[in-house]
């Protein structure tokens, strides 16, 4: 008999922990009632399936996700886990929110406190490796070739990185690596930097380096802050580098742009081919999209158009989540619009973006005006380079204009023919 | 064990259908792709989810591989659970008599042990080919208001056409949800009967267990229509019809497959998928993996359906493109129907043209009917095909699958049939 035959299965080595607690205040009224890697992308996706299905595609199957923040969204757009095969005897994703208990009673301070804090997940799973990484990015990478990585160097940690254009480096965790790669500094969010390599916040740990870090001080709460750098100056720390289309969308401008990116044939960016998956199952319903209907008379050109949407009028370089509406006459461009929106007749949608169930009434236009460069007054590191915003379920009455960097909340009431000058927030 | 709500249904899909030709070479009726996304027996299932009825049968025998795939866990028609589930029934062999299924009757007669084993209070016996939305519910109600022994759904027909059909006159006033069945007829030459069975049966059990026990003489294959149910008219039996007056879609010939799919646009459809509840499995070919359908710089699309995963780059007009299908720069597809994965390329010309799976047009080819032949009949292109650059294929055409590329670089006359 061979092998195969009669031995079994070996168990899993790798346990994954999901970062995904993050409030991302900058995405404003899109995180009003989600967490970050809830927010929708690319039409049919939420953010955090990039990572799901990244896992997924690995071979990975024991997740946890760590969530704090407005978990219920997310919650039920993971489900069971099944929408990423990870249901099974010895498959499993769980959720982990923070919990109280004869010593951990605290909300999670930060992420290796998170980590900290669901060390029983972790010794309820046994495994030679963990993998933490963050829900909040857009990329396709192969962790199993990390893995990989991190047993030939013999690491304890080993940190994913890439090289990143101009200022954008001090946003991010910068490491200087030797020929060897491995890590020899590092220097979180730096002012002056030193480097162009910055962190993906993807971290593979050998499980017992990582069981025996959390456990020496409590006060390290945080990977990049604290755990990171201590360990570079006396543990086995190297740099994974990544080459490829890599995202994060924290902010409006970034998350606006990488939607755009999927316009363009060229961006390096196509979910399909990348394998990534979603969870349509997730909103419960009660028939499946049908495909997307364009009436006589509809003009699109350079979008991407989900199933359930029915086009009458234009569209133009935008992306359409299932289910939105645009009706004769209206006209959408340069804009993401999420899941059920209706854009009644004559209507204009110019350069915004739109959360779910935003109804935008006769004749009305949302983004007018030629000064995009007046930030928005309330949020001006939120808004400013002429995008608008629009919350949740927001009806827009007829006849009503909004200027540019506008933020419309999701509990604003507007009237008919009323005017919203550029930079306003209701 | 006793089911929850008394129903059992039986679903037939085990036929091939020679009229479809083509798109029933590798696969029943019942899994023949439909409205850009679907199969055809979805929209039985989805009837029977919407209706609460959810312990389900189906019994097919011919390339059943399909089905068995679209199928899947049941889990898309919510119908896994104690008492939910949908179980797929082969002809299979016994220690007594093994056969294949002779018909319709004989393939529920051959799984009686099955039904018996269900103690169903009504058995619902449906075709899984048609494309309707109907709540089974309220002809179950009427079938036990009458005490019936057995209930048949009835659309109205003209009698020009009752040859297609089983008829059937029924004496219930207008006005009133149905009648008893007075005459019975299957596909006669000439009638004057004006319902047209819809293939919706409501059985009390006992009495189709004693039917289905009866020889009928003389045949080798047994049919409800055409041999069970005459002779219970004829034998007297509480035999009731319940009108149906609703959009009821027939897809029996490519013609009338095209003129179905072709009611699912214009100004006004007539099949309403989302109000239907339609719900199909979207693991089966992966659809559920496709990204948003990506829409190009000099597309012009009009009256169309086209779902995830396609690109269009040129010109869709009065078509329906299932997920993955790609349409070229200069590209026009014309009242054509677009079956899953295929690639259509530059300045390519379709024009009613009915496409099964994973064919290729290469540039510049012509198929399907010409300016001014607007009566023309459809194209039909089986699976995996490739169609040259130059190629110059006429209307009412019938490709087989897998043709040899060289077989169609020419010229095709309308009509032609190439094996």
């Amino acid at each position: 008999m061979s092998r195969e035959f009669c031995s079994f299965r070996p168990p899993p080595t790798t346990v994954v922990f999901l970062l995904a607690g993050g409030v991302g205040s900058r995405l404003n009224v899109l995180v009003q009632s989600r967490a970050k890697p809830a927010v929708p992308f690319g039409g049919l996706y939420r953010i955090i399936d990039f990572s799901l299905s990244n896992v997924m595609n690995s071979g990975l199957d024991q997740v946890g996700v760590l969530t704090q923040y407005k978990p219920l969204s997310l919650m039920r757009h993971l489900g069971t886990g099944e929408a990423w095969d990870f249901t099974g005897r010895s498959r499993g994703v769980k959720v982990l929110p923070p919990r109280t208990g004869s010593k951990d009673s605290d909300w999670y301070q930060g992420t290796a406190d998170a980590v900290r804090q669901n060390l029983d997940f972790l010794q309820n799973h046994a495994s030679t490796e963990v993998i933490i990484l963050s829900g909040d990015h857009i990329y396709q990478m192969d962790l199993e070739e990390m893995l990989e990585f991190h047993r030939r160097r013999q690491a304890d940690i080993t940190v994913a990185m890439m090289e990143v254009e101009g200022e954008q480096i001090s946003q991010f965790g910068t490491g200087i690596t030797d020929s060897d790669d491995r890590i020899v500094e590092w220097e979180e969010k730096p002012e002056v930097p030193r480097t162009n390599l910055a962190s993906m916040g993807i971290y593979v740990f050998s499980t017992e380096y990582l069981l025996a870090t959390l456990e020496r001080n409590r006060l390290e709460i945080d990977f990049g802050m604290h755990i990171i750098p201590r360990a570079i100056e006396r543990d086995n720390v190297f740099a994974y580098r990544f080459r490829g289309y890599w995202r994060d969308v924290g902010t409006i401008q970034a998350l606006w742009e990488a939607n755009m990116d999927l316009l363009r044939p060229d961006s390096g960016i196509s979910p399909q081919e990348w394998g990534i998956r979603s969870n349509p199952e997730a909103d419960g319903p009660v028939a499946d999209r049908c495909p997307a209907r364009f009436a006589a008379g509809s003009r699109v050109s350079g979008s991407l158009i989900s199933a359930g949407c029915r086009i009458a009028g234009e569209v133009v370089n935008s992306v359409l989540s299932p289910g939105v509406v645009v009706e004769e006459g209206a006209v959408v461009r340069d804009s993401v619009i999420f899941a059920d929106c209706n854009i009644k007749a004559g209507a204009t949608v110019d350069l915004a973006i739109l959360d779910k169930k935003v109804v935008v009434g006769h004749g009305s236009v949302i983004g007018r005006g030629d000064n995009r460069q007046v930030p928005n007054h309330l949020h001006p590191k939120h808004l400013y380079t002429g995008i608008t915003l629009v919350g949740k379920k927001v009806l827009i009455p007829e006849r009503v204009v909004v200027g540019r960097n506008c933020i419309v909340n999701s509990e604003a009431e507007l009237q008919p023919g009323m005017l919203i000058p550029t930079g306003e927030t209701v | 064990m006793k089911l929850k709500h008394g129903t059992l249904a039986m679903i037939l899909a085990g036929g091939r259908v020679d009229e479809l030709n083509v798109l029933t070479y590798y696969r029943p009726k019942s899994a023949v792709p439909f409205g850009g996304l679907y199969r055809i027996i979805d929209f039985s299932l989805s009837n029977l989810m919407n209706s609460g009825l959810e312990r389900v049968a189906i019994l097919s025998q011919y390339r059943n591989f399909s089905l068995i795939n679209h199928i899947g866990s049941s889990a898309a028609w919510d119908m896994v659970g104690r008492n939910r589930g949908i179980s797929i029934l082969p002809p299979f062999k016994g220690s007594e008599k093994s056969s294949w299924y002779r018909g319709s009757a004989d393939a529920v007669a051959q799984n009686l042990d099955f039904v018996r084993y269900h103690h169903p209070e009504v058995i619902l016996i449906l075709s899984g080919d048609h494309v309707y939305h109907m709540d089974y519910r309220q002809i179950i109600e009427y079938h036990r208001g009458n005490e019936a022994d057995l209930t048949i759904g009835f659309v109205p027909v003209a009698p020009e056409k009752s040859h297609r059909f089983g008829v059937a006159t029924l004496d219930g006033e207008d006005g009133s949800p149905g009648g008893r069945v007075l005459e019975y007829r299957e596909k006669p030459e000439k009638s004057s009967c004006n319902w047209a069975s819809m293939t919706v049966f409501c059985f009390r059990p006992e009495v189709l267990y004693e039917e289905l026990s009866r020889e009928v003489e003389g045949r080798e294959n047994f049919e409800f229509g055409r041999d069970i149910i005459p002779r219970m008219v004829a034998e007297g039996r509480r035999i009731f019809g319940y009108k149906y007056f609703d959009y009821w879609g027939y897809t029996r010939t490519v013609e009338e497959y095209w003129q179905t799919s072709m009611d699912l646009l214009g100004p006004a459809p007539r099949i309403h998928l989302e109000e239907w509840g339609l719900r199909t499995n979207l693991e089966h070919r992966a659809i559920r993996d496709y990204q948003p359908l990506r829409v190009g710089a000099g597309a012009d699309i009009s009256d169309s359906l086209i779902y995830n995963g396609c690109q269009v780059e040129g010109r869709v007009k009065r078509s329906i493109l299932f997920p993955g299908v790609k349409v070229g720069r200069g590209a026009t597809v014309k009242d054509s129907i677009v079956f899953f994965d295929t690639s259509i390329g530059a300045e390519a010309k379709l024009d009613k043209v009915i496409c099964d799976v994973n064919v290729v047009f290469e540039e510049a080819c012509l198929v399907g009917r010409r300016r001014g032949e607007s009566e023309a009949a459809a194209t039909v292109v089986g699976w995996s095909n490739v169609i040259p650059s130059g190629a110059d294929i006429g209307a009412g055409c019938t490709l087989y699958p897998h043709l040899d590329r060289k077989r169609l670089g020419g010229c095709i006359d309308n009509g032609e049939v190439v094996k």
